[in-house]
């Protein structure tokens, strides 16, 4: 008794102590658990999240999205275009600074994006339609376009991997694939080099030169005003560690809180898990439209039918119900695009329709090959709810247990099934893939040069066309709408719900924005 | 005095000479080449070729070794793949919070065994003996992580005694450093320190059958000056070498207790370099703890005169 009263009076006069000695500073900190370390803040060399994360933090970019998804200016003051939609002028805001204290010019950003246009996906299309990028003087760029192109400014934009960011022109020289050793943007926040050790912190400090813009935050958009005097991400690499030093109050924010350790939050008030609406993603079974029996329309329709989400949505979830949605938009249920059309096809199981579509198609009893993967726990759950529905609706099934890595690397193969070839398989993709129709895989139709499955459809592929060159919003969502209709119709996929991860937020934080790419401008403590 | 310490530095030198062979050769036995590894996936063939240039891969090996070896010197470890930094930099800014480990495991190790060892001794085959040593076996069998988990779990997780991880650095004052080490530092300490009270016992055991010590019992001394004035000092030379050998044991043993208490120390840099196939800073760390035993053990070596003056010689 006497050891233990001894024992904890020496504890807490140490942690009073060191309490003490660290409340000599007034400084407000922000602590940050990423799901990885920062060994680069280099957006444009890696396409690694944790990087664009806090690449975020020290950087802007010329136009953001806002919350309903629309391009708004961020540092650009401006823009106009021309009748013909061939010249983009583009004018930057008053008093942009660089953190090295030089003033943003129309060059910095010119380099910056040609910089960006030779690594990232939708940078490359910006730029192969482009007849030239030039700085007219210190405030202005002219962009003009050899063809029009309506995804100009939704390119620029871009909220994820990689993302145009805006560097001084002197590192934006720096090839793209070798990454800039001086991070210097001109964000909300600056890097503090001196006190980076990489696999362990990376600091960030107020930039009191950033002016935000007037505007309320929203999403990418609108005033990035820095709370904080400090931000400090630090890396721990183990998950249990991090969530016990989120609820002990070490750390004030982690990005992903596994499932299985959401009842750490229990009976405490320090840090509660949040789901992330738009953090999420969705499981889909890819179908191989070159193989039998799936070359067949009517036997994808029969698949189709013979499946619904929820089975497969309790098997992986269980009853944590506000962990999963049952969803069949192809662009999410809760995306810009996201539309009923078509989706009563896959949530509505009958069992007798796909017996009969199965007939109907000729089904002549090739098996289905289940490529069972064991090692990723959702996707086991997924394979065993499937085999049984297949086998009720007359498939004949062949289950064979696997790994993701082998699925990974068979799903390239174009060949029949029994020469290392594949049937179906199942997979997730992210919010910001899927919620947009220029990089939803699963409308792009490209027959063989598309995405595993190669799916084919020219329709699907004019509707891309169209849509890429279309800029009217309410237009925009009407062809989404059409695509998403044709890929419900020929079976281009099936979709099987959405799934929401939490993260992990110290209670007294205020003015988190719900977001696929965690922002930390607007967040403040309530004191 | 002076011969024996100069003859203890100059036996180091073959043996820093052995361990730099080794870690050269660590790049050179790895397969593949080491320039495209460096390189990446998206480099291009002048940019891997020159790697190999900036590298010296194009020289014979004697040539790159005698390169090596003389930037090693500089303490130009070269730079890391992974972060880009200078290695011996990335190093440097780790050692704090090791030194700061170990110093502490190691005082709290001595607090704890020396005395352990010395009643288990005097009470030698009694109840106490027995649950001293008990104790040793327990504290030498499970893993340190075990022990980090469960001290995790009690003094930080229910009690909010200490923080669950990290590390404060001396600058931000002292007492929040020990603050923020002493967790770490008793799990590897009731490792260590097991180690260490079964040896103190075996030592003080031996010296406590010798004649000397009949006499000073004899004379009437008090129990505590024949065991810790008379008894402990001969006990000395195999303790302080059990300390010196123990402190391979601790460099095992930081590694795992800077992970699971996640503190920046050199044990992580090892960890994270070896999983992310960082070769210049595996080298780098490798050469670190190589000099850090040799100069332990040197330490010890020099320490034998002040408990056996026979050791001049």
């Amino acid at each position: 008794m006497g050891m233990t009263r001894l024992l904890r009076a020496a504890a807490l006069a140490i942690a009073l102590s060191a309490a003490a000695s660290g409340a000599a500073t007034s400084e407000e900190v922000l602590r940050l658990r990423m799901n990885g370390d920062i060994n680069t803040l280099d957006p444009i060399a890696t396409t690694n999240f944790t990087i664009r994360n806090a690449a975020y933090l020290i950087y802007d970019e010329l136009f953001a999205l806002d919350a309903d998804y629309q391009v708004q200016p961020q540092m650009a003051e401006g823009y106009s275009v021309s009748d013909d939609k061939l010249v983009y002028t583009i004018t930057l805001r008053d008093g942009l600074m660089f953190h090295d204290g030089t003033a943003v010019t129309a060059a910095d950003a010119v380099a910056s994006l040609e910089r960006w246009g030779k690594v990232d996906g939708l940078g490359k299309i910006l730029f192969s339609k482009m007849a030239s990028i030039a700085a007219t003087d210190d405030k202005a760029l002219v962009i003009t376009m050899s063809e029009p192109w309506g995804q100009v400014l939704p390119a620029l934009a871009k909220i994820s991997s990689n993302v145009p960011v805006i560097m001084p022109a002197r590192l934006a020289a720096n090839d793209p694939t070798d990454p800039v050793t001086e991070f210097i943007g001109s964000g909300p926040y600056q890097f503090v080099p001196d006190e980076w050790v990489p696999g362990s912190i990376a600091v960030f400090k107020k930039f009191e030169g950033y002016k935000p813009r007037p505007e309320p935050a929203s999403l990418a958009a609108g005033g990035k005003v820095a709370h904080f005097d400090r931000i400090e991400a630090i890396y721990i690499p183990d998950t249990a560690t991090a969530v016990n030093a989120l609820v002990s109050g070490e750390i004030d924010w982690m990005e992903d809180v596994p499932a299985d350790l959401l009842s750490y939050f229990d009976d405490q008030d320090v840090a509660r898990p949040v789901v992330g609406e738009q953090a999420g993603g969705s499981m889909q079974l890819v179908i191989n439209w070159l193989n039998p029996p799936f070359d067949n329309e009517k036997i994808r329709q029969a698949l189709q039918a013979a499946v619904e989400q929820k089975p497969f949505l309790q098997a992986a979830f269980g009853d944590r119900t506000d962990s999963y949605l049952e969803c069949a938009a192809v662009f999410f249920c809760n995306g810009p695009f996201a539309s009923d059309v078509g989706t009563e096809l896959v949530l509505k199981r009958d069992v007798e329709k796909a017996k009969a579509l199965l007939k109907e198609g000729g089904y002549d009893g090739t098996p289905v090959l289940l490529p069972h993967v064991t090692d990723i726990a959702t996707h086991n759950a997924y394979y065993s709810v499937l085999k049984q529905m297949l086998e009720e609706a007359g498939f004949v099934v062949d289950d064979e247990p696997t790994d993701w890595a082998t699925v990974a690397t068979r799903r390239a193969s174009k060949a029949p099934v029994a020469e290392g070839g594949w049937n179906v398989f199942f997979t997730g993709w992210g919010y910001i893939d899927q919620i947009n129709p220029m990089t939803n895989v699963y409308v792009a139709g490209a027959c063989g040069d598309g995405w595993f499955g190669w799916t084919c459809s020219e329709d699907l592929q004019k509707l891309r066309v169209q849509f890429a060159d279309e800029t009217d919003p309410a237009k925009q969502k009407a062809l989404a709408d059409q695509m998403q209709k044709i890929a419900l119709d020929l079976v281009t996929y099936v979709p099987l719900g959405q799934f929401f991860p939490s993260q992990g937020l110290a209670t007294n934080l205020d003015g988190f924005i719900e977001s696929p790419v965690p922002f930390f401008w607007n967040v403040q403590r309530k004191h | 005095m002076l011969r024996y310490i100069v003859g203890r530095l100059l036996s180091a030198i073959p043996i820093l000479m052995l361990v730099a062979v080794f870690i050269f050769s660590l790049v050179h036995l790895t397969p593949g080449d080491p320039a495209v590894l460096l390189a990446g996936d998206n480099a291009r063939p002048e940019q891997v070729e020159q790697i190999r240039a900036r590298l010296h891969l194009d020289q014979s090996l004697p040539v790159q070794f005698g390169i090596w070896a003389l930037d090693a010197i500089r303490l130009d470890l070269g730079e890391s793949i992974y972060s880009k930094q200078p290695v011996s930099k990335l190093i440097l800014q780790r050692v704090e919070p090791t030194l700061v480990l170990a110093a502490v495991t190691l005082l709290l190790t001595v607090a704890m065994s020396v005395p352990l060892g010395i009643v288990a001794a005097w009470r030698a085959n009694g109840w106490v003996d027995r649950a001293i040593m008990a104790f040793a076996v327990l504290g030498f069998s499970v893993p340190v992580f075990v022990i980090g988990y469960l001290l995790v779990f009690f003094f930080a997780v229910e009690l909010r005694w200490f923080p669950v991880q990290g590390y404060k650095p001396l600058a931000s004052g002292a007492l929040a450093t020990l603050h923020s080490v002493v967790l770490p530092a008793v799990s590897l300490a009731l490792v260590f320190s097991a180690l260490i009270a079964r040896v103190t016992r075996a030592a003080m055991l031996e010296v406590l059958n010798e004649n000397y010590i009949r006499t000073a019992r004899a004379k009437g001394l008090g129990t505590f000056r024949i065991l810790v004035v008379h008894a402990l000092k001969s006990s000395g030379i195999p303790v302080v070498t059990v300390i010196g050998i123990g402190f391979a044991t601790l460099i095992g043993g930081v590694v795992v207790t800077e992970s699971v208490f996640n503190i920046p120390g050199i044990g992580r840099l090892t960890v994270d370099a070896i999983t992310r196939r960082d070769y210049p800073v595996v080298q780098g760390v490798i050469l670190f703890f190589s000099v850090a035993l040799i100069l332990v053990n040197l330490i010890v070596d020099l320490s034998y005169p002040l408990f056996d003056p026979r050791v001049k010689g």
